[in-house]
């Protein structure tokens, strides 16, 4: 071996060193880039050429800049983000109802007490006309209170609404942005290189697209990811990205996958994520507690028209109901949007049937008391419940979701933390690691720097020969 | 694996995070006094919670209704007291008209004063309270009693004929009821149910039930005539006839049997009114005492419905409010927790390992 190679080996290690060195600081650098994987310079001996009877190395070189990557910490924290996309989504909404069906002083329950209040009130001094109007007027502020919960109610879906769609565009973008990535990687990669950055920058996007969409996702063998909702729609495949469009029906907004020219319309169970606990707590939740509502809206009203009805007010004998009829059948939709005084009692306090006999004496007080009665007396069909214990129950089912919300909720982003910090752990840029990398590659490139002044002597000490 | 920097601050972030979305939720327990802020702070809490609200305002109600059914039985028994007033002074009217050796003429006087004495227990009869007439049953705006004017509807004499009176057909009584027989309940405790009026055909005339009219006759198809219960009286109509048999006329000179009994006619009859005074002041105490017993139930409802609404309001609270000590301890413990999660953030960014090499 000559000096000439081994200058040639010191050149090599100079060089290596040198970007090794310029590796650590671009993982300095990325230290709080989120998504970067540390990356490492794989280092590879030139191969040895055979001099007299030995092999003899050539030097080193950098053989390819790896990322530190690992598949199942990667698909455990999608997995796990699609989870705390769920109930982070349900959070919002859930605070929403639990303001809506609040326990303070002031609910639907306390109108009801304060109706059947009137009532009794009545009982004491039924031909008074400032009674009278107490209980009418009670009855329209019931009304108004369950007018006011319903449509509270609306608004929450509407808002929910609001939120979907105002999430498409970004995730048509990320979409369209992994279907981009898919071509980048598979150009460079065809080379024989690794496309570090773009898989990271891949990862940090299918990430999100799990937490906001819940999608999953497998890789081909050209290295392109492909990315599905759970039941198996396509949303990119190769390099083409679908678009997700809303629709309107009624209402409400619902979600379509377009394929080309075919569209084809999402259901909620094939989402996860951030959708799939909006499109949840709108109709499933928000749904059963609606028709909660109408159902005691029916019940309320009807029990109080069919004692009503038995009675007879102070000008004539005609049997009225109180509130207008709801009961159907079929039962009015969104009854709880329509509780009114019927306009023959709101019109003439009179017509108020306190009495039970005909024609009612002015002191007749038995129909005012069994309609009083009713607030503790009178089971919703099918279970055993008063209207305010049917009430409490309704804001039981919002309070018990909310507060298991919270929990669960707690639960995912302490999960999704913890594998965080794994997957940082595993992959992520450590500034210690990297100082005392800088100080192994530094102490590399010194020595070789070293060498070489070295053999420069033993040619300086080889070129005296001749004086 | 590494402790990477990253891993640091995210955890330091989402502690202090944490700490300060507790120490938020402890302020507001200890602003507001209640721990029961939300459905999710205790779902199992609604149920009692909106339960023993609505039990206040129900017992809130009852003590009003008790209030004012007091009232009006203090107000009734005013004019109880006024009719048995009235029924002693008629009948040591009728004592003075048996003992005396009283003429005609005397007599007249007394009779005089019996029938103005019936004036006032029909003022008493139709007395008012709250702008309502307390002894019409539910017809509290009509006049109970109004003078029966001619039974035979003879137009020359418009007057009152007692000699037609018959206990069995109220259309000859001196006095006729236009209220109806329906006692007034009102709901004192949960189902429990009480009568508060009494009806001025039971207190005055003397028969619990009373049918409406058309009667028969006149009309065929109408109820029969009211009646007086047996044993029972009708006020007016003893008060009337006690003025009759003042009115009853004795010889100025008795008859002379020596050594035998003065027969006095008015004597007589005033001896059976006495009888009649006493039987109808005693339908009176008894009416009287029977709503003495229930005034003195509400009474002890009151009492003890005050009481109740002490024990729910301590259930609510219970559910609630918050247990303000234990709440300021807990706001402490967490704020010194949130000063060391600060202080350790503060402390790690001091330390690198730059400054060893």
């Amino acid at each position: 071996m000559g000096l000439l190679s081994a200058l040639n080996a010191g050149r090599t290690s100079l060089h290596t060193n040198q970007k090794s060195i310029e590796i650590v600081g671009n993982n300095i650098a990325n230290v709080n880039t989120e998504g970067y994987s540390r990356q490492r310079a794989e280092l590879k001996q030139i191969p040895s050429v055979i001099f007299g009877d030995f092999f003899v190395g050539q030097g080193v070189a950098v053989s390819n800049v790896r990322r530190e990557h690992d598949v199942f910490i990667t698909r455990q924290l999608q997995e796990k983000n699609i989870s705390f996309g769920e109930e982070n989504s349900r959070s919002l909404p859930m605070r929403e109802l639990e303001r809506v069906f609040n326990i303070s002083g002031e609910n639907l329950a306390s109108e009801v007490d304060r109706f059947f209040d009137s009532w009794q009130e009545l009982t004491t001094n039924p031909s008074g006309q400032v009674e009278r109007d107490i209980v009418i007027q009670r009855g329209q502020l019931l009304g108004d209170a369950f007018r006011n919960t319903y449509e509270e109610m609306d608004l929450v879906s509407g808002n929910i609404n609001n939120s979907i769609v105002a999430k498409i565009p970004a995730l048509n973008e990320q979409l369209a942005e992994v279907a981009r990535l898919n071509q980048r990687i598979h150009m460079i990669e065809v080379s024989g290189q690794t496309a570090n950055g773009a898989r990271d920058q891949r990862d940090l996007l299918i990430e999100n697209l799990s937490r906001e969409l819940g999608v999953k996702t497998y890789s081909d063998n050209r290295g392109m990811l492909a990315v599905q909702l759970s039941g198996g729609t396509p949303l990119v495949h190769g390099q083409e990205a679908m678009t997700i469009e809303t629709v309107q029906v009624g209402s409400d907004v619902d979600l379509r996958v377009r394929m080309g020219n075919s569209v084809r319309n999402i259901l909620t169970r094939e989402m996860g994520g951030e959708m799939r606990g909006l499109f949840e707590v709108r109709d499933v939740f928000i749904g059963s507690l609606r028709t909660d509502l109408d159902n005691l809206a029916v019940e309320l009203t009807s029990a109080v028209n069919d004692v009503h009805d038995n009675g007879y007010g102070l000008n004539d004998d005609v049997q009225r109901i109180f509130f207008e009829d709801l009961s159907g059948p079929p039962p009015t939709e969104n009854a709880s949007r329509h509780i009114r005084v019927h306009a023959d009692i709101a019109g003439n306090a009179g017509n108020l049937a306190a009495g039970t006999e005909h024609p009612a004496a002015p002191g007749d007080n038995r129909n005012a008391l069994e309609i009083a009665g009713l607030e503790t007396t009178y089971h919703i069909t099918g279970s055993t419940d008063t209207f305010d214990n049917f009430y409490a129950k309704m804001v039981s089912s919002v309070g018990i979701e909310a507060s298991r919300n919270k929990i669960a909720l707690g639960g995912a982003k302490d999960a999704t933390m913890q594998l965080t910090n794994f997957k940082d752990g595993l992959v992520g840029v450590s500034l210690e690691q990297e100082m005392i990398d800088l100080i192994q590659f530094q102490r590399g490139f010194e020595s070789s720097a070293k060498f070489l002044s070295t053999i420069d002597e033993m040619m300086g000490a080889i070129l005296q020969l001749r004086r | 694996m590494n402790a990477t920097q990253g891993t640091t601050f995210r955890m330091l972030g989402s502690r202090l995070n944490d700490i300060t979305n507790e120490l938020e939720r402890l302020r507001t327990i200890g602003a507001t006094g209640k721990k029961l802020n939300a459905p999710s702070d205790d779902p199992a809490a609604i149920r009692p919670v909106l339960t023993t609200r609505k039990q206040i305002s129900n017992v809130d109600r009852y003590l009003a209704t008790m209030g004012q059914s007091m009232d009006k039985m203090q107000a009734t028994d005013g004019y109880l007291n006024n009719v048995e007033n009235i029924m002693q002074r008629v009948k040591e009217i009728a004592i003075n008209g048996v003992n005396g050796a009283l003429n005609d003429a005397d007599a007249a006087v007394l009779a005089d004063e019996v029938a103005q004495i019936r004036h006032q227990l029909f003022d008493t009869a139709n007395g008012m309270v709250d702008g309502k007439h307390i002894f019409a049953g539910y017809l509290e705006q009509t006049k109970p009693f109004s003078l029966n004017p001619d039974p035979l509807h003879n137009p020359e004499d418009p007057l009152y004929d007692s000699t037609l009176y018959d206990p069995n057909n109220h259309l000859t009584w001196p006095v006729i009821y236009n209220g109806d027989e329906n006692r007034t309940e009102l709901e004192i405790t949960p189902g429990e149910r009480i009568q508060v009026n009494l009806t001025g055909n039971d207190l005055f005339l003397g028969t619990k039930n009373w049918s409406q009219p058309p009667y028969n006759p006149p009309d065929p198809a109408g109820n029969p005539p009211n009646g007086i219960d047996p044993g029972r009286f009708n006020l007016f109509a003893v008060l009337v006839n006690t003025e009759n048999a003042l009115r009853t006329s004795t010889p100025a000179i008795p008859d002379p049997i020596p050594g035998g009994f003065d027969f006095d006619p008015r004597a007589t009859a005033l001896q059976t009114q006495i009888a009649a005074i006493d039987g109808a002041s005693e339908q009176n105490r008894r009416l009287r005492s029977q709503l003495g017993n229930l005034t003195r139930r509400v009474e002890e409802a009151t009492r003890h419905q005050e009481g109740v609404v002490v024990d729910l309001q301590q259930i609510l609270s219970r559910y609630e409010d918050a247990d303000a000590i234990e709440a300021f301890n807990n706001i402490i413990k967490q704020e010194t927790a949130f000063k060391a999660a600060l202080s350790i953030t503060g402390k790690i960014s001091r330390i690198s390992i730059l400054d060893f090499i």
